[in-house]
Formats: C-alpha cells, structure tokens, sequence
C-alpha cells in the first residue's frame, strides 16, 4: 500500500495534467482543432511507435542528443577539473564570458560549417550543455575537502593522478547535478535545431505536421521529447544510486 | 640513547593573510628537534596553530619563514615518509574500507593483489577485517579512525602526523584506540608528533610534551616525560610520577590560558626538563 503511494504521489501532478488537459479538449473549452485531447495523441504516438520511418525520426534525435551530450561530459568534465586548480581561472574566465552567448545564434554558423547532417546538431547540443557540465564540475571541485587530497599526496599519489582518484569522484555528486540540467537543455536544443533546419528528427516532424496543420501529429514529438527526457532522467537517478553508494 | 634529528625544525613562522589586508601571525620562532622513533605530542589552547605546525611538517602548507628538515632534507611538498592522521579522519567516502587501506599501496605501484593482502593483514591488526567491505559513512566514529590510521600505517610512513586523532570519540574508545595506537608504536617505533588537548593522553602516549602559547604560538616549555615503557594505563593511573606530570602540565595549560593575547608572549624556551621530585 504505502509503495503504491510511494510511486503514485509523484505522479499525481501528470495524472492531473492528464485530466485537465483531456477535459479541456473534450468540453470544448479549447477549439480542438488548436488543441487535440492527450488520449488521441497518445494513441497516435503508439500508432507511429512500430512504424520504421517514425523510428528513424527518433533514432536520429537520440544519437544527437546523447551524442553531444557525452561529448559535452568528457570534455566539460576535463575542462572543469583541470580548471579548479592552480592556474586554472583563466579559463574560468572564458567560460563566463562564453556562457551567457545563447548558442542558437551560433547555429547558421554551425550549419555552415558542419552542413545540414548530425555534426551541425551535435555541435549545437554540445555548446548548450558543456558549460553548465563545466561551472558544476569547477564549482565542486574547488569545494572538494583539502584534506582527502593531501591523504592522497602524502600517500604518494602525484599531483595530476590524484585529479582522477580524488578530485573526480569527490566532484561526482555536482557533475551527476550538473548532467542533470544538461540532459534537459540537451532535448530541448536538439529539438530547435531540428525544427530549424533539418531533413529529419523529431523537430521536423513537428515542422512538418505544423506547416500541414496536422495537430494531432504536431503534438506527438512534443509528447515523445518529454517522455525522453524523463525516461533519462530515470536513468540517471539509477546511475547517481549506483556511482554514489558510499557518499551522501 | 641519543639518536639522530629525523625532524628539525628551525625558526619556523606561519602568517596567514586576512581580511583586510593584514597578516595573522599564527606560529613564530618554532625551534624543535624530534629524534628518530620519538613521540612528541603537542598541547596548546585552541588556536595556538598546533594543526598548523602539523600542516607545515606535512608539506601540505609552506611556512612564511624558517625551515623545516626531515631526515636532513628540506620539506617541499607532501610525501609518503610523513604519514598524516586527521581529526575529521579525511577518508575517501566513495571507497570501502579495504578501498580506503589499499590506496597509498596502489597509488605506489604495489599490485592489486598484494595490495589487497596487505592492506586485509592491517584491517586484521586493527579487528576491522570483517569491515572490509563497508563504506565509511556506515562505520561508528571509533572504527573510522581506525581506518584513517590504518590507511596512514598501509604505507609504512616513518614519521607519523596526527592533528587530535582521538578528540572527537567518546572516553572508552578514545582509551581503546591510545592502547593500539601505543601497542604499534612500541612495536614499529615510528617516529610520532601528536597533536591533542588531552593532558593525561599525552603523558600517557610521549616522550616529550610541548606545551605552546596562545597566538602567535611559540614553544613555551618542552616536557621530558620520564616514564617506563611498556606503559599500562592502569598501572600509569596509580603511579605518583605520572600523576605529578599530569598536574603539571594542567597548571602550564592554565597559566598559558590566562596569558591575555595582547602581552608579549615570553621568550621559547628551548627545552625545560620538568625535575619530577622523587623521594
Ligand atoms: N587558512 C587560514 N587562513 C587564515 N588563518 C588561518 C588559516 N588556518 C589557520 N589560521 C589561523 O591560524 C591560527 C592557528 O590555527 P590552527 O588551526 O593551527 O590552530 P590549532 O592550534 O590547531 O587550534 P585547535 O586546537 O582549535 O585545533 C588560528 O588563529 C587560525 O585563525
Ligand atoms: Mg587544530
């Protein structure tokens, strides 16, 4: 019983959202040719779901979005630690500087540059989640315990593997914080970038049942990008359980 | 019995930049030689800078002026012939116990395997071994600073530096862990500097008590405790020489205590050999 509980309370708040948005579709308080009822494009997406052509819209979305995600968490990740030591603030520097630039304005360049195919999306997804991965990894770092570094140093370990066996996993709590948010930016901005420009991917299908006035398929790449990014953040709850046993 | 210096410390000061501006002056004029396989321990009010002092052997800080020589060589960094020992006992929580007692051994090169041995061997000797497998954070403070003095011992430090190792157990486990600290000590005869508030702790433990001033921190005298060892606390607890020690010290403690910071702290004394009356 109390696990029931446990596993409906957070979910109550989607189970409303459900209903309201079913009950304003069905009592016509919204005109259903704007808004179409959540049950219609959920049996819509179940439809699309075995479809080949669906699954390759999906497929490509999933490699750019994990693909520069990762990119983003290697080299966030070995940015961020390098930084917190000495000598490191300058790159701080250019990191502050560099944040605050929304990166969808780089995007024509990077369509340029890369063309129309994955490596454009990627590196947009890339320059959108290295820097909250970098400033959470730096952050932590720099708040690691001086003194697990120095039982580190003093039983022999040199100053740069002490970085991967001390500073690393110390910081792991702020890096799986800082993935956290860089996951969400990560949908969001592959989504943009396939909306924008692109031959496929979920945000095109979304441009192309907007353009045709299909709202039910409209709303079906909405639905799925959430459930993605809820589904990785599932796992990574799993991942943070897992890497995190002895801490916290 | 006159061994040679293995630490020599010769005007030693450490000032700390403040807000402000200004500099801190937390230790100045530190002379002091520990002779190899010595146990020195360390008494002052809080502040005096003994975890300072302890930081500079260490290598961990660099000192404003003076030197410091550990086997005849200049200290410039960490290194793994000063072993440290924390009061917030500074073990790595993502690692286990025998994770935690492994490292020093693998980050020397040591393989996994004879590290692993090695490392269960020293759990045994400090009736953690059917710990191995826990993280810290389930261990009780007791059993984790064990750990944190079997991690330091695992690489066979010759000096070992220990900043209040006892002061956050309870009195039981505080005696408990005295007794093992001692009993590896006698057999290892490490070289020990060891940081406490506990004046009947450092008769018991030392060789020599320093007795410190309040800020800056000077030497204000240096103890010889002239007891036999082995020591047996019970034995220890009845035995006048010891008790005399003991009020001794408590009596410079106070005085030290009620020196206000503003008067000029009195010049070190080098060394002063408490003259214990036996009759
Ligand atoms: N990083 C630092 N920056 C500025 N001042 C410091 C720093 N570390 C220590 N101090 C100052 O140096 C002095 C000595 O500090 P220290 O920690 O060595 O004292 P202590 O004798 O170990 O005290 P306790 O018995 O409370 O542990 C204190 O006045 C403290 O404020
Ligand atoms: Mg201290």
């Amino acid at each position: 019983m109390r696990r029931i509980l446990e596993t409906l309370v957070p979910a109550a708040p989607l189970i409303l959202l459900f209903v309201v948005w079913e009950s304003a579709a069905r009592l016509g308080w919204a005109p259903p040719n704007l808004l179409p009822a959540p049950s219609l494009v959920l049996q819509r997406l179940l439809e699309l779901l075995p479809d080949g052509e669906f699954l390759h819209h999906l497929g490509q979305t999933l490699i750019r979005l994990l693909g520069g995600f990762a990119i983003a968490l290697v080299v966030g990740v070995s940015l961020g630690l390098l930084a917190s030591r000495t000598g490191g603030g300058a790159l701080i520097t250019v990191v502050r500087v560099l944040a605050p630039i929304p990166k969808i304005a780089l995007y024509p360049a990077f369509v340029l540059i890369f063309g129309y195919d994955h490596a454009s999306k990627i590196a947009l997804v890339v320059a959108d989640t290295l820097f909250p991965i970098l400033l959470a990894t730096f952050h932590g770092a720099r708040a690691v315990e001086p003194k697990l570094l120095w039982s580190a140093w003093a039983a022999g370990s040199g100053r740069f593997a002490s970085l991967f066996t001390v500073t690393l996993p110390a910081t792991l709590p702020a890096i799986l914080t800082g993935c956290r948010v860089a996951l969400l930016i990560a949908c969001v901005t592959v989504f943009l970038a396939e909306m924008i420009s692109s031959t496929d991917g979920l945000g095109h299908l979304l441009s192309l049942a907007a353009r045709s006035f299909r709202m039910v398929d409209m709303f079906v790449p909405l639905l799925l990008i959430s459930l993605i990014g809820l589904l990785l953040n599932v796992a990574l709850q799993f991942a943070r359980k897992h890497l995190l046993r002895g801490q916290s | 019995m006159e061994k040679r210096a293995m630490i020599e410390i010769q005007r030693l000061g450490k000032s700390f930049r403040i807000a402000g501006g200004k500099r801190h002056v937390a230790l100045e004029g530190i002379d002091l030689n520990i002779r190899e396989g010595e146990f020195v321990s360390i008494l002052g009010p809080s502040g005096c800078g003994k975890s300072t002092l302890l930081y500079m052997l260490g290598g961990f800080v660099p000192p404003s002026s003076g030197s410091i020589q550990v086997q005849g060589r200049p200290v410039t960094g960490p290194g793994p012939d000063r072993g440290p020992v924390f009061q917030e006992f500074a073990l790595f929580p993502w690692k286990t116990v025998l994770g935690n007692v492994m490292y020093g051994l693998r980050q020397q090169g040591v393989g996994k395997r004879e590290a692993r041995e090695r490392a269960m061997a020293l759990l045994h000797k400090v009736n953690l071994a059917s710990y191995a497998d826990f993280y810290p954070k389930e261990l009780s403070g007791g059993m984790r600073q064990r750990v944190a003095i079997a991690r330091t011992l695992a690489y066979d430090p010759a000096t070992l530096l220990m900043d209040e190792p006892f002061g956050a157990l309870d009195a039981h486990t505080r005696t408990v862990l005295q007794n093992e600290l001692l009993q590896i000590w006698e057999r290892d005869r490490k070289t020990v500097m060891f940081v406490t508030h506990g004046v009947d702790e450092a008769v018991f433990l030392s060789d020599r008590v320093v007795v410190m001033t309040r800020s800056p921190g000077r030497i204000r005298t240096v103890v010889d405790i002239d007891l036999p060892r082995p020591r047996v606390r019970a034995e220890l607890l009845v035995d006048r020489r010891y008790q005399e020690y003991v009020v001794e010290l408590e009596r410079l403690i106070e005085d030290v205590h009620h020196e206000r910071d503003a008067e000029p702290a009195p010049a070190p004394v080098a060394k002063t050999t408490l003259k214990v009356a036996t009759r």
